[in-house]
């Protein structure tokens, strides 16, 4: 089943992404709060990042949305599936600071994982944090996500791995 | 956006899709890509090919998959790539497989690339950036009329390659450029 184009949470929309999200796109990938995913990284790195995350789509009929608020673009969350031999792994990322501590990255990763887990009938999530990355593991919990003890994958080393499964859905927001 | 196809005698060029996955994870992956910055992990690899997609949304032009007219079957990448620091517009070209080399095919798209380049995007110039070892890659930019600019800006200084620039006369759209 198609993936939703738009899935609304109290305060957001999360759209499939576009063009004109690069500038922000780009913006926080070249800033130092990309420390956390491997960055930061060069503009035309951010450029074939931001290339794939469209292609993506593409290829695989699901991908990343980004998260807007009151219709700024202010961060991307959902299903990256590199691998098809591995389950695909839930991402959330909240693109400038100034967003953070306001649940935003909570209640847009719940809405993903209810359409995926429920409406779409996934039977599993993979989620990879470092462990030094608090707001993201404080979001991994909230969502009723399994820390494992799968190793971390060579491209993403020291990382924890949680499972998230259809048994998480229906667990309160707070 | 719909993406143009091109067609030319033997081949059609479409916007590359799922389909073509296979034959360009295993290319991204293979010592043939080594030139272009491979060989890679499949990671690096799917992702190398999921960008060749974006670029066209980004851009609204992008590299086509180079199809066989008879048969449907993918052979490579040709078209335009300009990510963010490219320094000038460039038609890159590749075949997956070493079987599909030697029949012209990669000179029959570059040929449909250029004049769309020209024509179409009204690009008033044209580079390809090419490892100094692709001997087959040299051969074929000069086979296309391109010569070597050697004060044409690098795009990986640290890394230079050789900037071949196309000529647009040789491709005004007429019949004789794909003679």
């Amino acid at each position: 089943m198609t993936l939703a184009s738009v899935i609304s949470t109290p305060r957001l929309r999360l759209r499939r992404p576009e063009p004109s999200d690069l500038p922000a796109y780009t913006a926080y990938y070249m800033g130092p709060r990309s420390h956390f995913v491997r960055g930061p990284y060069t503009e035309d790195e951010c450029f074939e990042k931001f290339a794939t995350v469209l292609g993506h789509w593409q290829i695989r009929d699901y991908g990343r949305y980004t998260i807007t608020l009151d219709d700024t673009a202010i961060g991307h969350v959902g299903p990256l599936g590199i691998d098809a031999n591995k389950p695909p792994e839930l991402t959330w990322t909240l693109w400038d600071g100034a967003h953070e501590g306001n649940g935003y990255a909570t209640e847009a990763a719940i809405a993903m994982r209810d359409h995926l887990l429920g409406d779409q009938g996934w039977p599993l999530l993979e989620i990879l944090v470092q462990p030094d990355n608090k707001p993201s593991v404080r979001v991994a919990e909230k969502l009723g996500a399994q820390l494992t003890d799968l190793p971390a994958p060579d491209w993403y080393p020291g990382c924890l791995t949680y499972h998230l499964t259809s048994e998480s859905i229906g667990e309160a927001l707070q | 956006m719909t993406a143009p196809i091109l067609t030319t005698d033997r081949l059609i060029l479409r916007k590359p899709n799922a389909q073509d996955a296979d034959a360009a994870l295993a290319f991204f992956q293979s010592d043939r890509s080594r030139y272009v910055g491979g060989p890679h992990s499949l990671g690096a690899a799917w992702r190398s090919f999921a960008g060749e997609i974006g670029h066209w949304d980004i851009r609204g032009y992008g590299m086509w998959t180079v199809t066989l007219k008879d048969t449907g079957r993918a052979i490579g990448l040709v078209g335009p790539w300009h990510p963010a620091d490219w320094p000038e517009f460039e038609i890159g070209w590749l075949l997956f497989d070493d079987a599909d080399q030697g029949h012209g095919f990669a000179a029959e798209a570059a040929r449909a690339a250029l004049d769309y380049a020209f024509v179409a995007l009204n690009q008033p110039t044209v580079v390809s950036y090419i490892a100094p070892a692709n001997s087959a890659s040299i051969a074929l930019a000069e086979r296309l009329g391109a010569t070597l600019d050697k004060d044409a800006a690098q795009p990986h200084p640290d890394k230079p390659c050789l900037v071949y620039r196309h000529a647009a006369d040789d491709n005004d759209g007429s019949p004789e450029a794909y003679a």
